[in-house]
């Protein structure tokens, strides 16, 4: 299974995985992790803790809000230059919906660029003018 | 180098200070002084690609950071210093880096050290750091973000916080 990770600034990505669950029930391999009270090495180690409960090779996504934050630089420095991870900056309810619906019939590559260009999508004017 | 904030925080290069402080203070150059950090190519990029373009980044050892801070020829360049702990901090002080006030930004939990403030968790070593501080004649106070409250740290609160641990 592709894994997915939701890494922000206190409670976004807890409530994202919150509402995502409210729409589409339970989701296994989809967690949040909040970058709350902790230092670079300790949000770097929780990252890696949760690399490391992979099992199998399906690969990972992590799902950070905002580039050039603390969960940008850690999520880079934990994951390294490894195939099949896959960190994007920018996320939103959209993407998660997509991750869902597409990750049992993508590979991890084809996955990231589909969620990546689903949350790009949903960034649209809607009304007003 | 006049340094307009030196500032010891355990996240490094991150959003309070890159938009916070940075928006605020107009720095032209960030100096992240790391031993660990500047030994390290990779997370050296990672951190520096964190820092707005406008603004210039050093990620050096502390000792290379406190002869930068001491070269005359960039006295025109407004300098935002950040150090992930104090003993680092203490080290450039020592070192004659030209530093009066210092702000303890973030030093969150880890096992072993205990609350001084919500976002400044501290042990023993720390404490006897900070106080060496005040010993050098610098000003202390803990402040995450510009127009957040900034808490004093004198002599009698760290004395109190080492009888509390």
């Amino acid at each position: 299974m592709i894994r997915a990770l939701v890494m922000t600034h206190g409670e976004i990505g807890a409530q994202l995985v919150r509402v995502v669950e409210m729409i589409m029930g339970p989701i296994a391999g989809l967690t949040a992790l909040s970058n709350g009270n902790k230092a670079a090495t300790e949000l770097q180690d929780d990252v890696k803790a949760w690399l490391d409960k992979s099992e199998d090779d399906a690969g990972e996504i992590i799902l950070i809000d905002d580039y050039g934050g603390s969960c940008a630089s850690a999520a880079v420095i934990a994951c390294g230059e490894v195939e099949n991870r896959t960190i994007i900056a920018g996320v939103n309810l959209a993407m998660l919906l997509g991750y869902v619906t597409w990750r049992d019939s993508e590979d991890q590559a084809e996955l990231a660029a589909k969620v990546l260009n689903k949350g790009r999508e949903a960034i649209t004017i809607v009304g007003g003018r | 180098m006049p340094i307009i904030l030196a500032r010891i925080d355990d996240r490094f290069i991150h959003g309070q200070v890159t938009v916070g402080w940075s928006r605020q203070l107009r720095p032209d150059r960030i100096i992240l002084a790391d031993n660990a950090i500047a030994a390290d190519t990779w997370q050296s990029r990672v951190y520096a690609s964190s820092v707005p373009p406008e603004i210039q980044v050093s990620i050096e050892s502390v000792a290379r950071a406190a002869a930068d801070l001491l070269n005359t020829a960039t006295l025109d360049e407004r300098v935002l210093l950040l150090t992930g702990g104090v003993g680092e901090m203490n080290e450039l002080v020592h070192m004659g880096a030209p530093i009066a006030k210092v702000n303890v930004g973030g030093l969150h939990f880890s096992a072993g050290k205990k609350e001084m403030l919500p976002f400044v968790f501290v042990d023993a070593a720390d404490l006897k750091a900070l106080l060496r501080l005040l010993d050098a004649g610098l000003e202390l106070s803990a402040q995450q973000v510009p127009g957040g409250r900034e808490y004093l740290l004198d002599r009698e609160r760290l004395l109190a916080m080492e009888a509390a641990l």
